[in-house]
């Protein structure tokens, strides 16, 4: 259970793990959560919130629990306005006296542990699966949140959540472009591949680093184009390589002769 | 006339007609569509509705708030059926003719689509209901304009909803956007081309995202978000913002 100071807002990091969340399935889901502010030297009337909301989602459902000195919870934690299956939670301690409103701890992308058949526990992939209200999209990438970029996928196109995860055609069509925008959109976020980070483009540049053929560091958002581009393509070849993309595709459409 | 609700054929019908109106603008509206029993349903209030005339969107907002009062909110904010009935109810107000032609607008701006983060806010009769449900009583910036279309300092709120969240954003942007003189929001706040201090098209979002990494704005004032947005913002009288 680490905290540490992260950047010059003053603000500190909450170890996740001080968090316990657990989601219950029901019309509309609930939770408990129990957290342990134990020893953080927090001012004792600092309020706690629990900030819930999933992907996609343009709703966050706030909880307060309590103050610092004592947490609890409130006597309604229905998750009513979140349909995702992707919840996660931010833990929010938050000054009411000296500087009104300012953050002064932060725990962010917690997942909850526990969780029945609506809910996804604990960590996932580094592109997690989303059914999603697409329109006549099939699939969107969603950025919107700091700590996660979510694959969305038409939920109104039966079985294409199956496909998008395992059809060699699915796969070898859409996943070197979202690899190659995900890395783009990486690199804007001008990050430090900081070890304890978990955010995306943290996770993404790290595992575009590791895919790199000869291990590069990514570029930065300032660099010229071709070398950013350069250094994205050069993953992306990888990618295909190591998935066999090209024969995956041609085992696939054998029996058509090749043809889709 | 009683308000009903479309069905998908329902939806998928009005999608037809505005298409068709598109290429032939003079083309009879089709009245018959709004009581079609295969194609609309009763709602689950019986709510009446009569052919009226709105101004600006703040008439639209007054009646639409008081005909739809008794439904629970979160149903009416997830309708699709009722809003798509309600924009064809009130088609010639939505889209009306000028000089005998109507020029019919992206379908988002009458069929309401609840889900899709960029199209919900551009439905032209929800987000009069909407804007004055959401910023009520400081909602006066995205009422004067017409209720057939979408301004720009509605559009540029209403598509963020990291500012909309926010409980005290829109007394915030009520003291920092609102022209007195003009009866109406500041000249130049939402320039497209030109970043000028303290705009709403560019800066406001900008700052707000830089704030939201220091403070929890849930737990501020009016006044409080005001002073953090700093000095850049707290001039409502700033040349500099204004064409």
């Amino acid at each position: 259970m680490t905290i540490k100071r992260v950047n010059f807002t003053g603000r500190r990091r909450i170890a996740r793990d001080r968090v316990d969340i657990a989601v219950y399935d029901g019309q509309p889901r609930s939770f408990d959560a129990t957290i342990n502010l134990e020893g953080l030297s927090f001012l004792p009337h600092a309020a706690v919130y629990l900030e819930a909301t999933c992907a996609g989602s343009t709703v966050i459902e706030r909880f307060r629990f309590g103050e610092v000195g004592n947490v609890q919870p409130p006597p309604s934690r229905a998750l009513a306005k979140l349909e995702g299956e992707n919840v996660f939670f931010t833990l929010k301690v938050v000054d009411r006296t000296e500087r009104f409103g300012r953050i002064l701890g932060i725990a962010e992308y917690i997942r909850p542990q526990r969780a029945g058949k609506q809910t996804v526990t604990g960590r996932r992939g580094i592109l997690p699966i989303e059914p999603f209200e697409l329109g006549q999209q099939l699939w969107r990438l969603d950025f919107r949140n700091d700590h996660d970029v979510f694959l969305l996928v038409n939920k109104n196109a039966p079985g294409l959540i199956e496909r998008v995860r395992s059809d060699p055609l699915f796969y070898a069509a859409i996943y070197p472009e979202v690899v190659r925008r995900i890395l783009n959109a990486a690199i804007g976020r001008n990050v430090e591949l900081d070890e304890e980070d978990e955010r995306w483009p943290v996770l993404w540049l790290r595992f575009g680093k590791e895919l790199h053929p000869a291990k590069e560091r990514p570029p930065k958002p300032d660099d010229p184009e071709e070398d950013r581009e350069a250094w994205i393509e050069e993953i992306v070849d990888s990618f295909c390589e190591m998935h066999a993309l090209k024969d995956k595709f041609l085992a696939a459409t054998s029996g058509n002769g090749g043809e889709l | 006339m009683i308000v009903r609700e479309f069905n998908a054929s329902g939806i998928a019908n009005c999608k037809s007609f505005l298409a068709e109106c598109r290429i032939h603008p003079q083309m009879p509206f089709p009245w018959d569509l709004l009581e079609d029993d295969s194609l609309t349903k009763r709602i689950s209030a019986e709510l009446t509705v009569e052919p009226t005339h709105f101004g600006p969107r703040r008439e639209a907002a007054d009646y639409l708030t008081t005909l739809l009062a008794p439904l629970p909110e979160d149903e009416i904010a997830q309708n699709a059926g009722l809003w798509t009935w309600l924009s064809l109810f009130f088609f010639n107000e939505v889209c009306p003719y000028r000089a005998g032609q109507r020029t019919v607008r992206n379908d988002y701006s009458y069929v309401f689509e609840p889900k899709h983060s960029r199209h919900f806010y551009r439905h032209l009769l929800f987000i009069a209901w909407y804007a004055a449900r959401l910023a009520k009583p400081h909602d006066r910036l995205f009422m004067t304009a017409p209720v057939s279309s979408l301004d720009q300092v509605t559009d540029r709120v209403m598509s963020r909803l990291f500012l909309t969240r926010i409980p005290c954003i829109f007394e915030a942007l009520d003291r920092l956007y609102w022209d007195e003189g003009r009866g109406k929001a500041r000249a130049g706040i939402v320039d497209q081309k030109v970043v000028k201090p303290g705009d709403l098209r560019h800066r406001l979002p900008i700052r707000v995202r830089q704030l939201e990494r220091t403070y929890d704005l849930f737990s501020l004032t009016g006044d409080q978000l005001v002073e953090l947005l700093g000095v850049e913002f707290q001039q409502g009288d700033n040349a500099s913002a204004k064409v």
